[in-house]
């Protein structure tokens, strides 16, 4: 199927240098940094369309959006790069895909990781889904406390799942060296992967901050912000 | 009757099932003084809402048909149409959409925005229909109107602003604050029909002020003369906000947001206040016809009372009178004894009785001019047909509607069953456009088909109270689609000689699938191969070929046929000929295209108290469901999901006896996919079996 080869060939955290096929092991918890708009959902949607393309369940956990517009995201996202392939065939990998998903929606105020858990159970005692992978989006890390991250990079590991956050950045808060806000710095020690999406003008770039291997590229990748995937 | 078209208004109450809306509409009447007592749902006084006519939706509580009536209020006449809140009876939705100008969305102050209102919204959109809501149940248990409007902004992408502050909640409500006029309103007297207007009570004064101020802000985008007077701190009329609000709700780019209880007579005469003062008027709202002498060049309809005559009929009911007709009129006047043509059959008929209703009562009068809803009687035509003066040849729109998704078979007990079965059928199918009947000619039973089935219950139950008509039902069945997934070429020759002159055609191509249209039919013969007059016939045949799949003959859909080539003889080649040939080579190619079944998926939407959150998810899987997603709402939750139609059926006493009565489900078409192999077996299975018997 070309559009799998192309999402991964133009897959941007493949390109960054991380040495695994899904950069994050099991149990490893990654986040995606930048400012408000800049397309941190987005990147991990297009991450999770990944992982569904390898047939790996995907379990999106949003705190900000409802159920229909989480799919939409996929939609959009998958039909953007799908619309030069044959309609007929793209419509049915669509179908198949969407097998590997499943979108959690939770109010902010009412998330915590052992309703989540419980959420979680609740599917996996039924054999109703068993997600690989994890994307959390929209949580607070300057309000969650440290105590919210230990106890998800613990389920992490107890699942064997892979857990990819958004971390939104304010724009009043300069970056330390490392690139990482100072809001952040508490908690970036139980990060095994971080990235930063920033903007240029129209442009997009992601750079990684932490988990890399050492001798891959250190600079900053263009992005096509329509579909988040390296500019071809 | 008075004639001021700044003065009507012609509105829909929508909502989701069990918002209160039949409750709302049964206030509005009692308000505005069409009726004397109130008659609740399911009322312990036996006489149920008035808006509820016919029995059935007494003794279920739910609304089927919308009752259309008419009330005045401080000078205005409003036309209301309560629309059901079921999914399976949307047409009845949609149609009331196409013919209003403007809707009040119910929600509920628990529930907020449920599946259901989502897919209303969609509809208002299509039809873009102007709204005000009304956050109704603000006296229930765990009411909050605030968290409404912010579902209105998220869930629907409404600028939703709130009109009013409630003064208490649940068991406190005790009236409301009108932000415009800055005033606290209480509701006196038995049924709440004395309005006190007090000074808003200290504790409240804060949040009142602050409210105002969103309120004042939000409809500044509308008004430059309103950002002036903010700016220059002048103090604000009620008029000029009002005129702002106004104009961003006519633009749909604003929602005013009303609240109350229509249940406990709380703040339902500040919404009809509201209903005068931001929906539009008939002549403020664009309405197009098609010109069908330009080739259905779209017109714009002036509402002029003096030109001809253009008006739709959208719904029909069969009354003690013979056929009643709701009409809603675009430009011109119907007069009693006027003249007016059907433009789809070209039929004129007179004018006789022209009515107003009030639900099952009415009321008669002279004429029914530009912008008024009314009915006629004795007018014989379809749901969606358009009258016009003789000389004129426009229509309005076509209605979009949906294909059925479902079927029944149905037997009379006697022959007096059936000659009232087939009076009942004609009747609903002219009615209800989703609902469809045929014969089957291999069984001879009488096929009903519709959107649901609970849609199929409640006309199989009308049969039987309102035309006498005892009827057995079959088991309900899926409509099955066939559809082929690869290229097949074909070279066919049909060749007969049975003495006298013979049958010669040669058809040569492909068929291959396509996903957006049913089916599409490409000549690329150059050179004469096969004849030119002969084309038509070979479409015909091909087209003829899609009704059945030759394995499990259910009907094709999603195949492009191309020719290419083929030869034809000067004597024995003929129409007929070509067409055997076209049905031939489909039959041939058929097969090798590989075939596959198509089973209708519904989109199910499920809302359940979080504790049975696993439980509904085991039920949506064990039915072959694909869950989309969950969606947590405090206490509770939503579930969304694709369950095939076919393991739908019963669903909701599992439901119920899953979660003690406490979930309810919301069920939808979503679209056609591919059958698993081994349910595909199931299916041939069975369509054997169905062959045999009918043998």
């Amino acid at each position: 199927m070309m559009i799998r080869k192309e999402i991964i060939e133009r897959n941007p955290l493949l390109n960054l240098g991380f040495d695994r096929e899904y950069i994050l092991s099991d149990g490893g918890l990654g986040a995606v940094l930048a400012h408000a708009g800049v397309g941190k959902t987005a990147l991990l949607v297009q991450t999770a369309l990944h992982a569904m393309m390898h047939e790996q369940p995907v379990l999106h956990v949003s705190l900000n959006d409802a159920v229909s517009k989480v799919d939409l995201w996929y939609r959009e996202l998958f039909n953007d790069m799908a619309s030069k392939y044959d309609s007929a065939e793209i419509t049915q990998y669509w179908e198949n895909m969407l097998h590997y998903r499943f979108i959690m929606t939770f109010r902010v105020e009412g998330f915590s990781v052992p309703k989540l858990e419980e959420r979680l159970a609740d599917l996996m005692q039924q054999n109703i889904f068993k997600p690989h992978t994890v994307i959390l989006d929209g949580l607070k890390f300057d309000e969650s406390g440290r105590g919210l991250l230990v106890e998800l990079k613990e389920m992490a590991g107890k699942y064997a799942m892979r857990i990819w956050c958004t971390v939104h950045t304010h724009r009043h808060e300069p970056p330390k060296e490392d690139g990482l806000p100072l809001s952040f710095l508490h908690v970036a020690d139980l990060f095994d992967v971080l990235v930063q999406l920033s903007s240029r003008g129209p442009e997009v770039y992601i750079k990684a901050l932490k988990g890399q291997s050492p001798d891959s590229r250190q600079d900053a990748l263009l992005l096509d912000p329509a579909t988040m995937l390296i500019k071809s | 009757m008075k004639f001021d078209d700044q003065k009507i208004r012609n509105i829909g109450i929508s909502a989701h099932i069990d918002s209160g809306k039949t409750t709302l509409s049964e206030r509005i009447l009692f308000y505005t003084k069409r009726i004397h007592a109130i008659h609740d749902v399911k009322g312990k006084d036996g006489v149920g809402a008035t808006m509820d006519s016919m029995d059935l939706e007494k003794e279920r509580g739910i609304t089927i048909a919308s009752a259309a009536t008419y009330c005045e209020w401080k000078g205005h006449e409003i036309n209301i149409i309560d629309t059901p809140g079921h999914v399976d009876f949307t047409i009845e939705v949609e149609r009331s959409l196409r013919v209003l100008d403007g809707a009040i969305l119910v929600l509920c102050s628990v529930g907020g925005v449920q599946s259901q209102s989502i897919t209303v919204d969609q509809q208002m959109k299509r039809y873009k229909v102007p709204c005000i809501a009304f956050i109704n149940k603000c006296d229930r248990s765990g009411a909050n109107p605030f968290r409404v409007i912010e579902q209105l902004r998220t869930k629907l992408g409404h600028n939703a602003v709130a009109m009013q502050i409630p003064v208490g909640l649940e068991t406190e409500l005790e009236g409301v604050v009108d932000l415009v006029a800055m005033k606290a309103v209480y509701f006196d007297g038995e049924s709440g029909e004395e309005v006190r207007v007090e000074d808003i009570p200290p504790h409240l004064r804060a949040e009142a002020a602050a409210k105002r101020e969103a309120l004042v802000d939000a409809a500044s985008l509308f008004s430059d003369e309103l950002t002036e007077a903010i700016l220059e701190e002048k103090e604000i009329s009620p008029e000029l906000l009002y005129a702002a609000l106004r104009r961003g709700t006519l633009k749909r780019e604003l929602t005013p947001v009303y609240m109350g209880s229509a249940y406990k007579n709380k703040a339902i005469q500040p919404l009809l206040d509201g209903v005068t003062y931001l929906l539009p008027a008939p002549s403020e709202v664009e309405n197009v016809a098609l010109d069908m002498n330009q080739n259905e060049e779209p017109v714009v309809l002036t509402g002029d009372p003096e030109k001809p005559i253009i008006a739709l009929a959208f719904k029909l009911e069969d009354g003690q009178y013979g056929q009643l007709t709701y009409i809603r009129v675009y430009e011109g006047t119907i007069e009693k004894g006027a003249t007016i043509v059907n433009v789809r059959n070209g039929k004129k008929v007179k004018v006789g009785r022209v009515v107003r209703m009030h639900a099952d009562q009415m009321e008669d009068v002279d004429s029914l001019r530009a912008g008024y809803i009314g009915a006629l009687f004795g007018i014989e035509c379809s749901s969606g047909d358009t009258f016009v003066s003789p000389g004129i040849n426009m229509t309005m729109t076509s209605m979009y509607v949906p294909k059925p998704v479902i079927s029944l078979a149905i037997v009379p007990k006697d022959n007096k069953a059936q000659m009232a079965m087939s009076k009942a059928l004609n009747r609903f199918s002219k009615e209800d456009p989703t609902f469809k009947t045929h014969v089957d000619p291999e069984t001879n039973e009488t096929i009903i088909e519709g959107m649901g089935e609970l849609h199929l219950d409640i006309y199989v139950e009308r049969m039987k109270r309102e035309y006498n008509a005892e009827v057995t039902t079959g088991n309900p069945r899926v409509a099955y689609r066939e559809t082929i997934t690869q290229r097949a070429d074909f070279n066919y020759t049909h060749k007969k000689q049975t003495g006298g002159s013979g049958q010669f055609g040669r058809i040569a191509g492909y068929i291959e699938p396509i996903s957006d249209a049913e089916f599409v039919f490409e000549n690329k013969i150059f050179g004469g191969a096969i004849p030119t007059q002969y084309i038509p016939a070979c479409e015909k045949g091909f087209r003829q070929s899609m009704a059945k799949g030759p394995k499990l003959e259910f009907p094709i859909t999603g195949v492009k046929v191309v020719i290419d080539d083929g030869s034809s003889h000067p004597v024995d080649s003929s129409d007929m000929a070509f067409q055997a040939a076209a049905r031939g080579a489909f039959r041939d190619a058929y097969l090798r295209a590989k075939p596959v079944v198509h089973e209708p998926i519904m989109k199910v939407v499920v809302e359940s108290p979080t504790e049975f959150q696993g439980s509904v998810m085991g039920l949506l899987n064990q039915r072959r469901g694909m869950i989309i997603g969950s969606q947590d709402e405090g206490v509770m939750c939503v579930i969304e999901s694709q369950v095939p139609l076919g393991e739908m059926f019963g669903f909701s006493t599992v439901l119920r006896s899953a979660t003690q009565g406490k979930a309810q489900f919301t069920m939808e078409f979503a679209l056609y996919r591919q059958v698993p192999q081994s349910i595909a077996e199931k299916i041939a299975l069975e369509a054997a079996r169905n062959k045999k018997t009918a043998a």
